[in-house]
């Protein structure tokens, strides 16, 4: 986001970024051009099992949107997914922002020691993550509700925390957050280094207190990188499936602990609807746009000052 | 300034690509298997219910027998069945030559042509011999596309050393099995472990009553949970799973051999009862060193400690449990229609059939139903299989158990849910699903 130093340099530049980005615009295209074509093609046909078996399929018109659209079992997932995204992404963000600020305090060798434990929660397997805060909250062997129950808490004795949409969420989040907040806490950090320590040490002279260096300082200096972690967290966290599919096979209740993703792969892999989950799948990209639109235009106006 | 406007936007769209793509496309990690019509070809199993020694018979006798080609088995997760074959079957470069498929799951893939029709060979394989229930379950206008490739049953594991000591025998109905169950229970113990997401164990009581859970006129399907037959058996499970079950009513596919077994140090098990296939059997009694060493459990030496009976009948006698076990067909697709033929002939001869039974499975050719052997197990066995009954083989089956239905409906009954309206409520929602809508 640094801003280009005259704008002579700049006309001169033109075609490089365009030339950087083709490569990745074809994979893209090759990759993602087709699913996408065949989704919008799908969700307007009658596409079921007998269809993914060679039978052709028929056109349906919007028969697919109108059947999605007026499913109650939809919107509830919706309202539910944008609540778990927006909470995760803004909880990751914050706590992301927090371990970068700690690290900017501390010492090298203490720096070096958190920088070593978020690279090894980033780097582990998600499967097997999962696995693990399976066993941490078991209901009959988890070490989470013997330490609970440890404590006195002996409403904890055998509880089940998968079994109640409230607290699967609740490990669901914990997993999500502990997976997610290396990439935020390095990528913050990283911009936290480019200000210049006279800056600081100016505000120090003038007077301003911590807080107020965080505030008026250092928020404002990292803010390009705090908005596009954070819409890169609400995009990710919005299609998340794969822990929360993990996680009710531990046993859940199934329909009230969907999100879209498990939505979507429901409809689709489990009940061979794939005309329906393809016109889902769309109407989440739509969704994704519209979240993320906000933050794109302000990029985009950041870029014209 | 405009260049970087489009780079921000083409950027953007680039992330929201990633997002819209791994919502919806399953991930297909189907291995290199081969159907190139190479001479190479691939077995699926479900899950690890076929033992090594099996697994390794069948590889050399094939390659033995077609020389110059190869047997690949590749294990598959029984919960991932059925989307990898959705999405592996009609792909001919990536279709397994042969595949297991569970017993309630044939239908969904023959109706849709997704298996080859085996009818030409047929009596060579067994004709009239093979179990015919489970042949019908893989047929279509009376031609066969997948033939029984084993079965078992369920029956009751239970701690005869804990009921000795209360004074409670061997239950002869079913009403009594709950209260004997009741009795059993304390906040530490469970009388009857079951899940209450459990519904294959659970339909077991829906069939005891002479209730169903689908009636088919033709080829219309119709959920009949409100049959008051059906009705009854589910308040009669509803009334066990209640009382005599500390496990919570969300848990599903549960290790239930672990509740019955000593703790660790010799704890008191959590569970006096439970119900379970019968190989379970080899993770159940005490503690031991196999051959080589290895700590594994005695397979219920101790018989004073460790027992087994059939789940009883409403009026005494067996109740038909689910018909657990799988089909076996071959892929439509398969490159190598011969040598995958050639591979059912090894699985359908004497001596592989003789080796199921030897390891507890129940074989598909009834004349080697022998090989079960006759203790107490295998009697049992054949006694709950020969009362045993399918699930509905209706042609949305699998798309139901994909949904998790039936999960959901019994987890509502095992919260304490009223039965009649429940069951009012998910026939509306079963019906249009059995016929595949």
């Amino acid at each position: 986001m640094a801003h280009s130093p005259t704008t002579r340099r700049r006309k001169k530049a033109n075609r490089a970024p365009f030339l950087l980005l083709l490569g990745s615009l074809l994979i893209l295209l090759a990759g993602l051009g087709y699913p996408i074509l065949w989704q919008i093609i799908t969700s307007f046909q009658h596409f079921g099992l007998e269809q993914q078996f060679g039978a052709p399929p028929t056109f349906a018109g919007l028969e697919n949107y109108a059947r999605i659209f007026t499913d109650d079992r939809l919107w509830t997932v919706v309202g539910r997914s944008l609540a778990f995204c927006f909470v995760n992404a803004f909880a990751t963000v914050f706590i992301g922002l927090m371990v970068a600020l700690i690290m900017r305090a501390v010492h090298g060798g203490v720096r070096i020691v958190i920088q070593i434990a978020l690279l090894l929660a980033w780097a582990m397997p998600m499967v097997a993550a999962v696995t693990v805060f399976r066993w941490l909250f078991d209901y009959r062997t988890g070490i989470v509700n013997w330490l609970l129950t440890s404590l006195g808490l002996s409403g904890f004795d055998n509880y089940a925390w998968l079994s109640h949409a409230l607290t699967f969420y609740f490990v669901a989040s914990l997993i999500i957050i502990w997976m997610s907040v290396p990439f935020v806490a390095l990528s913050l950090y990283a911009g936290l280094t480019q200000i210049s320590t006279d800056v600081i040490e100016a505000a120090e002279i003038d007077g301003a207190s911590r807080t107020q260096q965080l505030r008026y300082i250092l928020l404002p200096m990292v803010r390009p990188v705090l908005s596009i972690v954070l819409l890169l967290q609400l995009i990710w966290d919005l299609r998340v499936f794969a822990q929360i599919r993990l996680l009710q096979d531990a046993g859940a209740p199934v329909s009230d602990t969907n999100l879209l993703g498990n939505f979507i792969y429901e409809l689709g892999m489990g009940s061979h609807d794939f005309a329906g989950a393809s016109a889902v799948s769309l109407f989440v990209l739509g969704l994704t746009i519209l979240i993320s639109w906000p933050y794109v235009r302000s990029l985009l106006k950041e870029d014209d000052q | 300034m405009k260049y970087k406007k489009i780079a921000a936007l083409v950027a953007a769209a680039s992330m929201l690509g990633l997002s819209a793509c791994s919502s919806d496309n399953a991930t297909d990690d189907a291995s290199g298997s081969t159907g190139k019509g190479d001479g190479n070809i691939t077995l699926w199993l479900a899950g690890s219910d076929t033992p090594q020694e099996l697994r390794d018979y069948l590889v050399t006798t094939f390659e033995k027998d077609n020389p110059g080609s190869t047997l690949t088995i590749e294990e598959q997760a029984w919960g991932d069945l059925v989307t990898k074959l959705t999405t592996a079957l009609p792909d001919e470069k990536n279709t397994p030559d042969v595949v297991e498929i569970g017993n309630t799951q044939a239908p969904t893939f023959t109706t849709v042509g997704a298996f080859r029709d085996l009818s030409p060979i047929y009596e060579e394989l067994g004709g009239k011999d093979l179990l015919q229930s489970f042949v019908e379950v893989g047929s279509v206008d009376g031609k066969q596309y997948a033939l029984p490739y084993y079965f078992g049953s369920r029956y009751v594991f239970y701690r005869a050393d804990i009921w000795d000591k209360a004074g409670i025998d061997v239950p002869t109905t079913l009403a009594e099995f709950t209260d004997a169950a009741k009795k059993l229970t304390t906040a530490d113990q469970s009388g009857f472990a079951m899940g209450g997401q459990d519904w294959r164990n659970g339909i077991s009581w829906v069939f005891a009553n002479g209730g169903e859970l689908a009636t088919v006129d033709g080829t219309e399907w119709t959920s009949t949970l409100s049959n008051p037959k059906t009705i009854e058996g589910l308040q009669m499970w509803q009334d066990l799973v209640m009382n005599a079950s500390n496990l919570p009513t969300t848990e599903r596919d549960v290790a239930y051999w672990d509740f019955i077994n000593d703790g660790t140090n010799g704890a008191a098990p959590e569970a006096s009862a439970m119900m379970a296939p019968g190989w379970a059997r080899w993770s159940i009694g005490d503690m031991t060193k196999n051959d080589d060493g290895e700590e594994v459990r005695d397979g219920m030496v101790d018989d004073s400690k460790f027992d087994i009976f059939a789940l009883p009948g409403v009026d005494g006698g067996v109740a038909p449990v689910f018909a657990g076990g799988s089909n076996i067909a071959i892929s439509a697709k398969s490159q190598d229609p011969e040598l995958a033929e050639n591979l059912l002939k090894i699985i359908f001869s004497e001596e592989y059939q003789t080796m199921l039974g030897e390891n507890g499975l129940g074989p598909a050719n009834s004349k080697h139903v022998d090989s079960l052997g006759n203790d107490k197990f295998a009697t049992t066995m054949i006694e709950a299989a020969a009362a045993s009954k399918l699930t509905p083989a209706a042609p949305g089956w699998a798309a139901i158990e994909g949904a998790f239905v039936y999960e959901e409906l019994f987890q509502k009954i095992a919260d304490g849910g009223d039965v009649q309206a429940l069951a009012t409520e998910y026939d509306a929602k079963l019906t249009p699903m059995l016929n595949g809508n």
